[in-house]
């Protein structure tokens, strides 16, 4: 761990002219939250290691394919870490077939260079998140760690497909209010 | 669509949950650009979600840092290799093509002098031979003509239908000699003249068939058209004649010989 503070622009630099520091400084205040992803999502702590160190070498080979302006970096480390560990289970023979959208940059999108790297309070974040609805908790959890489709949801939760539908919208927004 | 419903659609929210098709992510894009509050919303839920999983992190063990940087370095030394090695491969085939273009560059330019003089050696060379050529020709033309004159002379010389007879020349002509092919069959009468000496300006030999005691005109002896030189040549014809005689006379000839120079008889 450093005390050093970048920009996202900056660490967007140094990460593009392979800076080791600044890919360090990346693994030190990401590796936890998006360990944390992939074992939501595979629920095996080795295999989350496997996936994590996968995961930071394809962000640290494929940096040059990371375009600021089509999204947060975090969230395109999130969506390469999600594709990873999804490909990764459908290897495996996982019974669940579902891809998340494979896009890194489709969820994108915004070009505020000024912003700084975010650096979570896991451990207040995680008070917060007890708060959410369990109801709620477990529909994100499906879309977003799980990747499943509306209608995978609707057959896991047996809830009708309008219904999932507003309830993913209701658990975001719930979330927002929680966590901001 | 204004931002406003956009926003409250909930499409937004599926879209940041990666639950929206690819033909709505286009449309969402387009939104995004449009409208900056359709941008920050979607940031808004990017955030919360990234502070959800934020929420759910889990400490790896230093381990995992540690082999990662092991396997980066590793991998890096090793990319780097293959890198160079691919620029190798990239870069070699640009710089041997642009040298071989060079290469080739000088070696036309190098083609095009070499072949301009040797063009030029080879015009002059041409020209010389077709100057030669044309010299040869004309020569073999005018060998070809001597050679049909002297074999058309010969054909009369050697017919064995003639009757040669000598002139001599006469005493004060001692060089004035000929000779006379008749053929007495036809009258024809044709006269080799080649031996006889130039005559002088403005005089011309005049042939002559002596007849019964009395000269009889036998046309005036040409010159060739292209030399000086006396040839073969046809004389008037005559069925008899006891002997020839050449004279010398003004030029047009004379109806009687003035001065004879030459002189044979019919044996």
């Amino acid at each position: 761990m450093t005390d050093t503070k970048y920009s996202e622009e900056e660490l967007v630099r140094m990460l593009k002219n392979k800076d080791q520091q600044a890919f360090s400084y990346l693994y030190d205040n990401y590796a936890a939250i998006l360990n944390g992803t992939i074992y939501r999502m595979v629920e095996d702590t080795g295999l989350a290691e496997d996936i994590l160190q996968e995961a930071f070498i394809k962000i640290w080979h494929n940096f040059s394919s990371y375009d600021s302006n089509k999204g947060r970096l975090f969230t395109w480390m999130l969506n390469i870490t999600r594709n990873l560990t999804i490909d990764t289970l459908r290897s495996k023979s996982y019974k669940k077939q579902h891809l998340i959208s494979s896009d890194e940059n489709s969820v994108n999108n915004i070009s505020d260079k000024g912003r700084m790297v975010e650096k979570y309070d896991t451990i207040g974040l995680k008070k917060q998140i007890s708060f959410l609805k369990p109801d709620l908790k477990n529909i994100i959890d499906l879309a977003y760690f799980k990747g499943y489709t509306q209608e995978e949801i609707s057959k896991e939760t047996q809830l009708p497909l309008g219904t999932v539908k507003t309830r993913l919208r209701t658990a975001i927004i719930e979330l927002r209010k929680i966590m901001s | 669509m204004e931002s406003k419903e956009i926003i409250s659609s909930g499409i937004l929210e599926l879209y940041v949950l990666g639950q929206t098709s690819s033909e709505e992510n286009i449309e969402i894009l387009h939104w995004a650009n449009m409208y900056p509050e359709v941008q920050a919303e979607i940031e808004a839920i990017q955030i919360s979600l990234e502070k959800y999983a934020a929420a759910n992190a889990i400490e790896p063990p230093k381990e995992v840092k540690e082999k990662l940087f092991a396997k980066i370095n590793e991998s890096t030394s090793s990319t780097s290799i293959q890198e160079s090695h691919l620029t190798a491969i990239r870069s070699n085939p640009v710089v041997s093509i642009s040298s071989k273009m060079k290469f080739l560059a000088a070696a036309s330019i190098l083609f095009l002098v070499a072949s301009a003089v040797i063009n030029y050696i080879y015009i002059n060379k041409y020209n010389n031979v077709n100057a030669q050529l044309a010299q040869t020709r004309s020569l073999l033309e005018k060998e070809l003509q001597i050679s049909n004159e002297l074999k058309s002379d010969w054909d009369i010389v050697k017919d064995p239908n003639n009757t040669a007879v000598s002139l001599k020349g006469v005493e004060a002509n001692p060089n004035a000699t000929a000779k006379i092919f008749w053929f007495q069959q036809t009258g024809e009468v044709m006269i080799d003249a080649s031996n006889l000496p130039q005559a002088p300006a403005g005089m011309q030999y005049q042939f002559w068939a002596i007849i019964d005691g009395k000269p009889v005109d036998g046309g005036l002896i040409m010159n060739n058209n292209k030399d000086t030189k006396y040839r073969m040549q046809k004389m008037k014809s005559f069925g008899k004649a006891q002997a020839f005689a050449i004279s010398l006379e003004k030029t047009g000839g004379n109806a009687v010989p003035t001065v004879v120079v030459s002189l044979g008889k019919v044996i």
